[in-house]
């Protein structure tokens, strides 16, 4: 186990740029999730961290040593591939003997750390197969058996769950994070499915074209996301984006909508009146409830049913806007609906570029 | 119930239309297998065992397995069938270890690959008859470059060819088949190396598998199977390839580099003895088949086991 640390690492192919110096320290023992759109650039920086690919600029050490010029068998990590990547021609025991037996491992030991590694994994039954007689789920936990049986100073993971089907990601996800809390190694974990980044980081790292977003643990991006970029992709339904004007009415900062509306905020903030701002408000926090009770009156125009609760698709100010509600009542569609908004829930973003404003103090 | 009834009442012609049916379907390609393929096999076959001389008119009569009994203390064919082993696993084996070599190289990412790769497979473009002349005249002495160069080496006295030396004579139709048949094993090994998934090198490159350990336990296993069956069609092809032996040395000297085929081809069309050369390719044919029978069973267990 190690602390991983990236300075300013940049990756450029010819003359394309795809990481823009990205800085990341990550802990002893710390679960990571890298997440952000398709190819923003995950895939690289991890495969950079594992010596598969070249680092144009910058320095990655592992546990205080620098890596830049390691071949990945010397770097001591291991990873687990989205597509497995397991030895066809090997059984189960094998592929996860593999790495042992390159480094001279005795028997005794390699049998035992197999035996261990598989029951951990529920493979017992399994490891005479070779990988084209299991099931995906079965093929993931090898490709995870490959990785613990090595005992490595730091695991990294691409997308090992975007081939399984909905359920069986759900159970893996869980037995990750068990893993992680038994083993206590350092991961980095790639991946665009956002509730595993919630579920299964201790921080997180949004990135964007190549660019850091934002660091933090889960709930920090999720409660105060540092530009409209995270408040965007973290969380789902997503945020709704409103725009508005930012004014300042008796010493304190309300956001000027269409149609006339004021929607009050939890301050005076930092910036001029008059400046274009953009509103973010998670569905769960526009409040809805039944006409009569106060607020804005509008109509649903489409609900969601998840079950658990309804997306209501709304429309106050003439701008969509989504709210999640546990009322069933309230889900039909064409009711009419009143709808308030928190203050406090409203997270504000300049317009010009997307950072997040705080009330000042 | 009714349908079931109506059928078996059927009248005798619909039901043979039905049970001819896949024979009709089918029948274009059986004809034109049994036209081209199997009648000449058996007029070849049957020639083994009948005395059939072009200049002689009074031949063609049957006669058993006289052929046979005279191969049977032919020491020319024996030498023939000594050559013949020498040459083909000569060829074959220098051939693939080149051709996996070149495979190998054009695997990996260069600047002017695909050119690189055009060019490689040149070789195979060139016919078998041309490619015997030009190396016999690069072997040649007086207008090739070859035997000087063996002499500025120290490997020979005096420019000389090696095509009439009997010692080296073989050498000189299996370099030729060796330049013309390179491009055979690099194309087919490189389309394998190709299919194998980048990621399962990435995979053993951090589980630390140097270069040398990856070759051995993904690449080989991966390319085992191509390789059997290249080898196999390479060897069948090769022991009957006569083309360059006939235009290079045309058996000599002193028979030193007649093989099978090539005995074949001279017993036949300079002795003009049809039946002897075809109990000769009979024999030829048996001893390919067996071979052939050993490699697909060896590929059979490999692709069990992978
Ligand atoms: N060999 C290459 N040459 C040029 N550009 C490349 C190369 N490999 C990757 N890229 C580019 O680098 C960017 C980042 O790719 P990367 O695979 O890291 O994305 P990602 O974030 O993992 O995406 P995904 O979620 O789809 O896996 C992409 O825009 C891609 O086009
Ligand atoms: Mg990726």
């Amino acid at each position: 186990m190690a602390a991983i640390d990236i300075t300013s690492a940049r990756k450029s192919y010819g003359s394309v740029d795809v990481l823009h110096g990205v800085d990341l320290a990550i802990g002893d023992g710390e679960f990571v999730v890298l997440v952000g759109p398709s190819g923003c650039g995950k895939s690289t920086l991890l495969r950079m961290i594992a010596g598969l690919e070249e680092i144009t600029s910058g320095e990655i050490a592992i546990g205080g040593r620098r890596v830049n010029d390691l071949p990945p068998k010397d770097r001591d990590i291991a990873m687990v591939f989205q597509s497995y990547a397991l030895y066809p021609h090997m059984t189960v025991a094998e592929n996860m003997s593999y790495s042992l037996k390159l480094r001279r491992t005795p028997k005794e030991r390699i049998t035992a750390a197999i035996t261990v590694a598989a029951a951990k994994l529920g493979l017992d039954q399994l490891t005479e197969r070779r990988p084209k007689a299991l099931s995906g789920g079965q093929r993931q936990r090898v490709a995870m058996g490959r990785a613990i049986v090595r005992n490595p100073k730091a695991f990294l993971f691409d997308e090992p769950l975007s081939n399984l089907d909905a359920r069986l990601r759900e159970q893996m996800r869980v037995e990750i994070k068990k893993l992680h809390k038994d083993l206590g190694a350092t991961s980095i974990y790639v991946t665009h499915d956002q509730i595993e980044a919630m579920t299964l980081a201790d921080r997180i790292v949004a990135m964007n074209g190549g660019v850091v977003q934002q660091v933090g643990s889960p709930l920090d991006l999720y409660d105060r996301p540092a530009n409209l970029f995270v408040a965007g992709f973290i969380g789902s339904p997503a945020m709704n984006m409103i725009p508005a004007i930012y004014r300042l009415v008796d010493g304190t900062g309300v956001a000027a909508v269409a149609g006339g509306h004021h929607l009050p905020l939890a301050g005076p903030f930092s910036i001029p009146d008059g400046t274009a701002v953009v509103i973010g408000v998670r569905p769960e926090h526009v409040t809805v409830s039944p006409p009569g009770s106060g607020g804005l009156r509008t109509a649903v125009d489409l609900v969601e049913p998840t079950g658990f609760g309804s997306i209501l698709h709304l429309g106050p100010f003439g701008q969509p806007v989504k709210a999640f509600t546990l009322d069933r009542a309230l889900g039909r569609n064409g009711a009419a609906v009143d709808v308030t908004f928190d203050p406090a829930q409203l997270h504000v973003f300049t317009e010009a570029d997307g950072r997040r404003m705080d009330p000042a103090a | 119930m009714t349908a079931l009834v109506a059928s078996r009442r059927r009248p005798f012609l619909q039901r043979l239309a039905q049970a001819s049916e896949p024979w009709l379907y089918t029948a274009p390609a059986l004809i034109l297998i049994v036209a081209v393929m199997l009648v000449p096999l058996v007029l070849g076959v049957s020639y083994a065992f009948r005395d059939i001389k072009l200049l002689n008119p009074f031949s063609g009569g049957f006669v058993g397995l006289k052929h046979f009994e005279a191969l049977a203390t032919d020491q020319a064919f024996r030498t023939a069938l000594v050559n013949t082993l020498w040459w083909t696993g000569a060829s074959v084996l220098i051939q693939f270890v080149f051709g996996l070599i070149l495979a190998l190289l054009l695997n990996q990412p260069f600047r002017g690959r695909a050119v690189a790769q055009a060019l490689c497979f040149l070789p195979w473009a060139v016919p078998s008859f041309l490619t015997g002349l030009d190396w016999a005249w690069l072997f040649n002495p007086v207008i090739g470059p070859l035997p000087h160069w063996f002499v500025a080496l120290g490997l020979m006295e005096t420019p000389q060819s090696i095509l009439s030396d009997p010692d080296l004579a073989m050498w000189g139709p299996i370099a030729a088949n060796v330049w013309w048949g390179i491009p055979f094993f690099a194309i087919t090994l490189l389309a394998a190396l190709q299919a194998i998934p980048k990621d399962l090198y990435e995979a053993a490159a951090i589980d630390g598998a140097g270069p040398i350990e990856r070759f051995r336990s993904i690449t080989l296993p991966f390319l085992a199977p191509t390789i059997a069956i290249t080898i196999l069609l390479r060897t069948v092809w090769i022991s009957n390839f006569a083309d360059l032996i006939v235009v290079m040395t045309n058996g000599g000297p002193a028979d030193r580099t007649q093989i099978v085929a090539s005995y074949i081809f001279t017993t036949a069309f300079r002795r003009l003895d049809f039946g002897y050369a075809s109990a000769i390719a009979l024999v030829l044919l048996v001893l390919l088949l067996t071979y052939s029978m050993l490699i697909v069973l060896l590929r059979q267990s490999f692709l069990k086991r992978g």
